[in-house]
């Protein structure tokens, strides 16, 4: 293989593509589209968290010229809005407008008209009977004995499940003789641990604009992460033929998981345009969005057990997950999170057990980390609890039993486990303890007085992708076309979406190092699901190393074409021709090593090719990743805790970060620093609570009561390293594996490791408040 | 019950729009106008409450476009602030800076950028937030609200300003002109801290306090705090307990543990009334220490 530092433009930081788009605001996002003749969308929400419609009274509405659309009117089918796993594994309890509303802001109606005002004014003219019913707002209430069941049937590749006690799902795990390893522990650390509700707060809300077209089909551009996932379930809902729906790539405002699924509007506004006949657009307020999906909620009841020695045994974890009022990935998750859990140290014996659970909340759906950055959180606050119960320093705990390179490890759960060929925690935690002097940091309750600082590390991985050696219930492919044009740059056609974090960009860097071409001669063309091969969805940080797999495949494809055309031109011998970048003719030539002359451009192949009718050089394929190698992170951050206030700030971090080969420096280094931010927040400020009363959220919907850290609440940059260890993945794009997911996970452990370095108090529920760090510490001081 | 179909809308009700060039003009709309008629000043809280919906006056009465209510000037009396002065021209007035840090402290921290170039000084005081950030500034200066309305002028203290949560003194017909600050208060000492969940928050609890000193034995004191009661208020009894005294340690405990059981805090969704409390100790505790020093 290559080695890293031979690379031309894999490893380079460049100009992006979208930069100058992106920073002088004319991207256009779904939310900045529009068409001639376009009705505006308004949703009519449930006001109560568990209800049954009786029926919606439209006439005032359409008297004031709108178009409405009931829950009679659309297809009566229960679907599941996300499309990633395979149908044993995916529950449907959806429908398009409910009729029986679980949540506050549950879609019941929807009107069109020629101005958002308008389409406002008929949204309040619309009248709804309901008959109201109980709810709840916690997991363990809804699944006693005797509570109102929420959904009577829902259903799973055809068959009807009946979830008593509310119970969506339910996963079970055991490896080893988990009985007799208890029995080997010298030390065994026993804790419950309640999460927070995040909402994701991406950039743009969510929005969808539906175009009908003259042949009975639909056009959509909507806020996704998945093109091809969006039409097949416009397909299986409205029955459309597939080529009759078109669904665009269109830009995405960051995302963080929160448009896996298909969104909750695009069908509703798929039905008022078949309706309709006319283009609809329909944008989602921030309250509405804020009232459409939150990361789940877990409770852990965990117990860890190590031998006096500091080797790890054996661990058994019961987890509760709170996922509000629907399913999008509520079982695949149970799976994960037993991955996520095991796959950071070594547990010769394992005991695992799940249960998903409905409420009447806002419906759960991935969040960046896809409860990794949950269960890491308590992993590694156990971990410090334990060690110092065995009393071994908590990152000597941690180089003993990490789970590293030749090891199997669970990844995306039982269903796609895979060996490990590339491991930079060593270095990573080496490297990073060195830099802020670990083993000199304060001694928990060694302080007094106001302020009092603390010094925490914590690991973290996550899975670049789902793939695996052999299938599971997760879907996890990619493809790509690339094709030749006549000026000797290539066209690269891909459905793989880019939140924002220059994916695509990476993808060209890629296609760019293979074919020998400067970066500016790879074209990344928008496309839609007519024009590419399929794409699961942009997600568990599997662009780089599942998309741009794909994207490698099909380049060393069109490399050999590009070989035999220029070997019939050069008369020369195909395998001893060779391929170099030429910037000042900003062209990809093809040579013959030692031999003057014989050597041609790209773009005289392209001339030469259409002149003879020789065709145009192209190739398309799918790739299937054979693992998911897991990324490693590795985080240590520096508080200051002001006890008289309750506040946490943060001093100092400093991350490292096993990715394999780092195709885009500086945006991999912005996703460690967006992962801080968005880890900060989750440890010290965010949660989603609801007033039992009326079932909605406390804040309202509003922001102004839902805080994420503002830039001065971060630390500055030269106090904020981040470093790169040198990995190769094997299995990777020149090595490569992602980045997005790991960059977070380990955050809100490492910020609660740092708080109990300062105070020595631990901590069990997030967030970290203010409040709550007060109240501990004046029940710790006796005050 | 708020209802989530018709609240936070982002669209604006149809209303009449009005925009008076004189005072006189002004009040006389106003009087006309009466409970139907809202002023629009910046618009930072005003826009925002009928995007939401929780405001819906059938008349706008834009005021922007009276000549004399902007500036920050300096007077026989004092200082003399216009009611439609941006908080961003309070953040860079120098007068303001050296002789009152107090409010400069607390006006710096309203909002983001944006808001402090588009908001009024005279609304983030009628809009008479308890948490308002300015308010307690002026409360803790002994400032006075200059207000004009049909029957002329008026002047109101600060302290007697406020009268519950969003309500002032300010009748229909009436307009809040300027703020003057004494120039007594001058050069007295300042102290202002609040916290917040982050760094662009409403604060969770605040104080601006003012002394003035004679060889660490308090001349005058004023606290006075957000956040903790209906309105903006100010802690009398602290004050009085504090006036001719040494700022020694014993003091300073005993006078913390008097601020936060005069503190009137309720639990709400953003913090908790213990919360408030113990923080408020802290809050004295740093104020009274700070004003001790040299």
């Amino acid at each position: 293989m290559t080695r890293k530092s031979d690379y031309v433009t894999v490893g380079k930081d460049t100009q992006r593509k979208d930069g100058v788009a992106k920073v002088t605001g004319s991207e256009k996002f779904a939310s900045d589209l529009s068409l001639p003749g376009m009705l505006h969308m308004r949703l009519l929400k449930s006001s109560f968290p568990h209800a049954k419609v009786l029926k919606v009274h439209t006439r005032e509405a359409e008297k004031l010229g709108a178009y409405t659309l009931t829950p009679e009117e659309v297809p009566d089918i229960k679907y599941c809005p996300r499309l990633v796993s395979t149908p044993e594994a995916t529950y449907k309890d959806w429908r398009i407008l409910a009729k029986k509303p679980l949540y506050v802001g549950e879609p019941i109606a929807a009107v069109a008209a020629d101005t958002e005002e308008e389409a406002q004014l008929a949204v309040e003219a619309l009248k709804v009977d309901y008959e109201q019913l109980p709810a709840y707002f916690d997991a363990e209430e809804s699944r006693k004995p005797g509570a109102t069941q929420l959904h009577d049937a829902i259903e799973l590749k055809g068959t009807i499940i009946n979830p008593e006690r509310n119970i969506a799902c339910t996963l079970d795990l055991q490896e080893g003789d988990t009985d007799a390893a208890w029995k080997e522990c010298d030390e065994v650390v026993e804790r419950t641990y309640r999460t927070n509700r995040r909402y994701h707060l991406q950039l743009e809300t969510k929005s969808v604009l539906v175009k009908p077209e003259i042949d009975g089909g639909i056009s959509v551009w909507s806020t996704t992460q998945s093109i091809h996932n969006t039409r097949l379930l416009l397909h299986e809902i409205f029955g459309l033929p597939m080529g009759k729906i078109r669904v665009y790539k269109t830009p995405l405002g960051s995302s963080f998981g929160s448009s896996i699924q298909v969104n909750t509007i695009v069908p509703i506004a798929v039905a008022m345009a078949l309706k309709t006949r006319k283009p609809v657009k329909l944008t989602m307020t921030r309250e509405e969005d804020i009232r459409d999906h939150v990361s789940y909620n877990m409770i852990f009841k965990v117990k860890l057990g190590a031998k006096k020695d500091g080797t790890l045994v054996v661990g058994h974890l019961d987890a509760v997950l709170d996922l509000g009022s629907h399913q999008i990935q509520a079982y695949a998750l149970l799976g994960c999170m037993a991955g996520w859990w095991v796959s950071l140290y070594r547990l010769k014996a394992k005991s695992y057990k799940s249960v998903a659970v409905y409420t009447n909340k806002t419906p759960s759906c991935a969040f960046r980390g896809y409860g990794n950055p949950q269960v890491s959180w308590m992993v590694e606050t156990i971990m410090d609890e334990l060690a110092e119960k065995i009393g071994i320093d908590p990152l000597d705990f941690r180089l003993k039993n990490y789970i590293g390179e030749g090891e199997i490890f669970w990844g995306q759960g039982p269903t796609v486990k895979s060996v490990i060929r590339s491991s930079g925690v060593e270095e990573i935690l080496k490297r990073g303890a060195k830099i802020v002097d670990w083993y000199n940091r304060p001694r928990a309750g060694n302080q007094t007085g106001r302020y009092r600082k603390g010094l925490g590390m914590g690991r973290g991985f996550h899975t670049s992708s789902a793939g695996a050696p052999v299938p599971g219930t997760v879907v996890d492919f990619s493809g790509a076309i690339i094709k030749l044009n006549e000026d000797g740059t290539v066209d690269y056609i891909t459905a793989l979406m880019d939140h924002g974090g220059g994916t695509l960009e990476a993808h060209a860097k890629i296609i760019a190092e293979e074919l020998c071409l400067p970066l500016d001669n790879v074209n990344v063309i928008s496309a839609d699901t007519s024009t590419t091969v399929y794409d699961v969805c942009t997600h568990a940080s599997r662009g780089i190393y599942s998309g741009g797999g794909a994207a490698l495949k099909v380049a060393k494809q069109v490399k050999e074409k590009l070989r035999t055309f220029a070997a019939r031109m050069l008369d020369a011998e195909a395998s001893a021709l060779s391929f170099r970048v030429d910037n000042d003719r900003k062209q990809g030539v093809i040579y013959a090593e030692g031999i003057k002359g014989r050597e041609v451009t790209f773009k005289e192949i392209a001339y030469n090719a259409r002149h003879k009718n020789w065709g145009t050089i192209a190739a398309v394929d799918s790739y299937r990743q054979p693992a998911c190698p897991p990324h490693f992170t590795g985080y240590f951050i520096e508080v200051t805790v002001d006890t008289w206030t309750g506040k946490v700030k943060l001093d100092s971090v400093v991350a490292g970060a096993d990715i394999g080969t780092v195709i885009n420096p500086k945006l991999a280094a912005g996703q460690v620093h967006g992962g801080l931010a968005q880890g900060w927040s989750m440890a010290v400020m965010e949660d989603m609570s609801y007033d039992a009363k009326t079932g909605d959220l406390i804040n309202n919907g509003n922001l102004t009561d839902y805080k994420i850290p503002y830039p001065r609440d971060m630390p500055d940059l030269e106090d904020f390293e981040v470093f790169f260890v040198e990995t190769v993945e094997p299995t990777g794009p020149f090595g490569a594996k992602g980045i997005g997911e790991g960059a977070l996970n380990p955050v809100a452990g490492t910020v609660a490791n740092a708080i109990q370095n300062a105070l020595d108090i631990r901590f069990y529920e997030l967030p970290l408040s203010k409040e709550r760090i007060l109240r501990a510490i004046m029940e710790k001081e006796g005050q | 019950m708020m209802d989530i179909n018709k609240h936070n809308t982002h669209i604006l009700h149809r209303f009449e729009y009005h925009a008076p060039v004189t005072v006189t003009e002004a009040v006389k709309l106003l009087k006309e106008l009466g409970s139907e008629a809202t002023i629009l000043a910046g618009g930072t809280d005003l826009i925002v409450k009928m995007k939401d919906g929780s405001e819906r006056p059938r008349h706008i009465v834009n005021i922007k476009q009276i000549p004399g209510l902007r500036g920050v000037n300096e007077t026989p009396e004092g200082l003399w602030i216009g009611a439609l002065t941006k908080i961003s021209e309070l953040e860079n007035s120098r007068v303001i800076k050296e002789k009152l840090p107090v409010l400069y402290e607390a006006v710096r921290v309203i909002g983001s950028v944006q808001v402090r170039n588009l908001a009024s000084v005279g609304g983030n005081i009628c809009n008479a937030s308890p948490a308002a950030d300015s308010a307690i500034a002026f409360l803790a200066l002994d400032a006075v609200a200059h207000i004009t309305g049909p029957d002329g002028d008026r002047k109101v203290p600060f302290g007697e300003f406020f009268t519950g949560p969003g309500r002032t003194v300010i009748k229909e017909g009436e307009l809040l002109t300027g703020i003057s600050v004494p120039r007594d208060v001058y050069g007295w000492k300042g102290y202002w801290v609040r916290v917040a969940r982050a760094s662009m928050d409403i604060a969770t609890i605040s104080l601006a306090a003012t002394a003035k000193m004679d060889g660490g034995v308090v001349k005058e004191i004023r606290l006075a705090w957000g956040t903790v009661a209906p309105t903006p208020m100010r802690t009398d009894n602290v004050e009085d307990y504090l006036r001719g005294k040494k700022l020694e340690q014993n003091i300073i405990e005993k006078a913390a543990s008097l601020a936060a059981s005069s503190i009137k805090p309720r639990d709400s969704g953003r913090s908790t009334g213990p919360y408030k409390r113990k923080v408020a100790k802290g809050f004295i505790h740093e104020a009274l220490t700070r004003f001790a020093e040299a």
